[in-house]
């Protein structure tokens, strides 16, 4: 098999078409998004909303089948994202808290899907994906999903940023933090939405996170972020599509597509860390994949004259 | 006729859930005029300020705002003031508050004064573009509009908040100890630019523990420790007497002067 097979050709099969639309739109979605996860340090409830949507997608499944899985998932996204905005305002930051709510959904999950007869086969898929094998009719709904999120986050966007920056600052201007908090983790919420019905909850994590980490090495302009970050996400997600169709079907090594995505977003950003550390783009900070301090608001007296 | 005050508290108090706060709070700020407030740490100043903003509810009295605008003083409610008192006040929070990684231009911080005026729909345009430049001028601060923001000095950053501010062009600015940790040409540049906005019309409510201040820039004196002890002219509220009730032990530099203020228990 060629390269242009492999980086074009392959697309034109329905299916890898199918993929690759369905990804790249997820992946601008997710890259715009992971900028403000990254920027607000909300690494750890995007976390928890990828577990929360577990339970979801099994008893959409469990009820309705494959077509109940984008309505269950959802609604139990945006029930996710409800209850972490609740639990963040009540001050319930405990790791140990959260982790326990969430452990909690995801077995109730497992235990929903445990009553079908194809325990493995559709716990594999909730688990991982099955980007190749989204029906047509889902085509639609996914794409509108990820751009709900997307709309909500641009629409929002100018005030986000102002509450990233500076939480006080933005509600003595006015602007409401349970409003911003709740449009931002509900976005999030239906990215996650979006990606397990396609490379699958364990994996949505690194759509979320990694281009916005990438983004941040590469450029220290706030409005560079989500370009660099967007494109970042679409050109992994087809070179990942790419490169686990090439090796599948060219070398008979059959590798999950999901996952492949997955594998070139962490290279990919192992490569831009490597190069930001040889040529030292990155002008100042941490920016890694480390939830960084602007989430707690601790004061930072580096660099205050005295 | 006189001017409405832009703020006025009658017998107010903020309270946390948790029980510290600050009452008996009476006090009114004309357009124009600077108040100071001062006390010690952990006097309450903070819990006033974020009281006004509406993030600490208000358990007792009134509060007022308006007047600046034409406007009659409408009472505002207990939480969610903040949204009442929208485009009408600024907060200058304490920079080392903010996370100096973050990556944004000291222009684009004071860009953010304009968002509300904007909503969530529009986007900057050539006014607001202005209306930066302008603000980064009055503090000084115009040849380094496109520097990253965490680059600045400490100074530097409390200015371009205070130029967020301004761009807000707010009837009521909030001042939360903006001289902590100022070298002296930040000083001056931080007490010029509060005399412009007083000039302007622009109501100035300033936190500090420093009384050399309170003198240099404001009419008017608030002497708080977890209740309001005394207010009025600089010079008929910071005597000996009042500052010793307010400062109870504790050390104040007044007219260049450290002195340690005797208790009472030894008298």
């Amino acid at each position: 098999m060629s390269l242009t097979d492999a980086l074009f050709g392959a697309f034109a099969i329905p299916f890898m078409g199918r993929a690759l639309l369905v990804m790249l739109v997820l992946a601008v979605v997710a890259g715009v998004v992971g900028v403000l996860v990254n920027l607000r340090g909300l690494e750890f409830i995007s976390d928890g909303l990828t577990h929360a949507v577990f339970p979801g997608l099994a008893i959409g499944l469990a009820v309705g089948g494959t077509a109940g899985l984008l309505p269950g998932a959802a609604i139990a996204a945006l029930a996710g994202a409800l209850a972490l905005t609740w639990l963040d305002r009540a001050g319930i930051t405990s790791d140990a808290a959260i982790a326990i709510v969430l452990t909690a959904t995801f077995s109730i999950g497992v235990i929903v899907v445990s009553r079908s007869d194809d325990y493995a086969g559709e716990l594999e898929a909730l688990l991982f994906g099955r980007v190749l094998t989204i029906p047509p009719a889902e085509v639609v709904p996914l794409i509108i999903v990820s751009l709900a999120a997307l709309a909500m986050v641009l629409v929002t966007l100018k005030q986000q940023l102002y509450r990233a920056f500076d939480a006080k600052g933005s509600r003595a201007a006015g602007d409401s933090a349970l409003v911003l908090d709740l449009v931002l983790n509900s976005a999030i919420a239906l990215v996650v939405v979006a990606a397990a019905s396609t490379i699958g909850t364990l994996l949505v994590l690194a759509l979320l996170i990694v281009p916005g980490a990438v983004a941040r090495l590469v450029t220290a302009r706030l409005w560079w972020l989500f370009p660099v970050a967007a494109v970042f996400a679409a050109v992994a997600a087809w070179l990942g599509l790419a490169l686990g169709y090439a090796v599948s079907v060219g070398a008979g090594v059959d590798l999950p597509a999901g996952s492949t995505v997955v594998a070139v977003f962490v290279v990919g950003y192992g490569l831009v860390l490597l190069g930001s550390s040889v040529f030292g783009r990155r002008l100042r900070g941490s920016g890694g994949l480390e939830p960084d301090s602007s989430s707690s608001g601790a004061p930072r007296p580096a660099g205050v004259a005295r | 006729m006189t001017v409405p005050p832009v703020l006025r508290l009658r017998g107010a108090a903020f309270t946390y859930p948790g029980g510290a706060g600050v009452s008996g709070l009476q006090l009114d700020i004309s357009p124009g005029e600077a108040v100071a407030l001062i006390g010690p740490n952990g006097a309450g100043k903070s819990t006033l300020l974020k009281g006004i903003l509406g993030l600490v509810p208000k358990t007792a009295g009134t509060i007022e705002l308006g007047g600046a605008r034409g406007a009659a003083p409408a009472p505002i409610g207990r939480i969610g003031s903040a949204h009442a008192a929208s485009g009408m006040i600024a907060f200058l929070p304490q920079s080392a508050e903010l996370d100096p990684d973050f990556p944004i231009s000291l222009e684009q911080v004071v860009m953010q004064g304009r968002y509300r005026g904007l909503g969530l729909f529009r986007w900057p345009g050539r006014a607001d573009g202005a209306a930066v430049r302008h603000a980064l001028e009055t503090v000084g601060l115009a040849e380094l509009a496109r520097r990253p923001f965490g680059e600045l000095s400490g100074g530097q950053r409390q200015r371009g908040l205070l130029a967020r501010a301004l761009a807000s062009e707010p009837a009521l600015l909030l001042l939360d100890e903006p001289f902590n940790g100022l070298d002296q040409a930040n000083r001056d540049a931080l007490v010029d630019t509060i005399r412009t906005l007083k000039t302007r019309g622009v109501a100035v409510l300033v936190s500090t523990h420093d009384l050399e201040l309170a003198r240099l820039v404001c009419d008017t004196v608030v002497l708080v420790n977890g209740t309001q002890l005394a207010s009025g002219p600089v010079d008929e509220v910071l005597t000996l007497g009042n500052v010793q009730e307010c400062f109870e032990g504790l050390e104040v530099e007044l007219d260049e002067h450290t002195l340690v203020v005797p208790g009472h228990e030894g008298h």
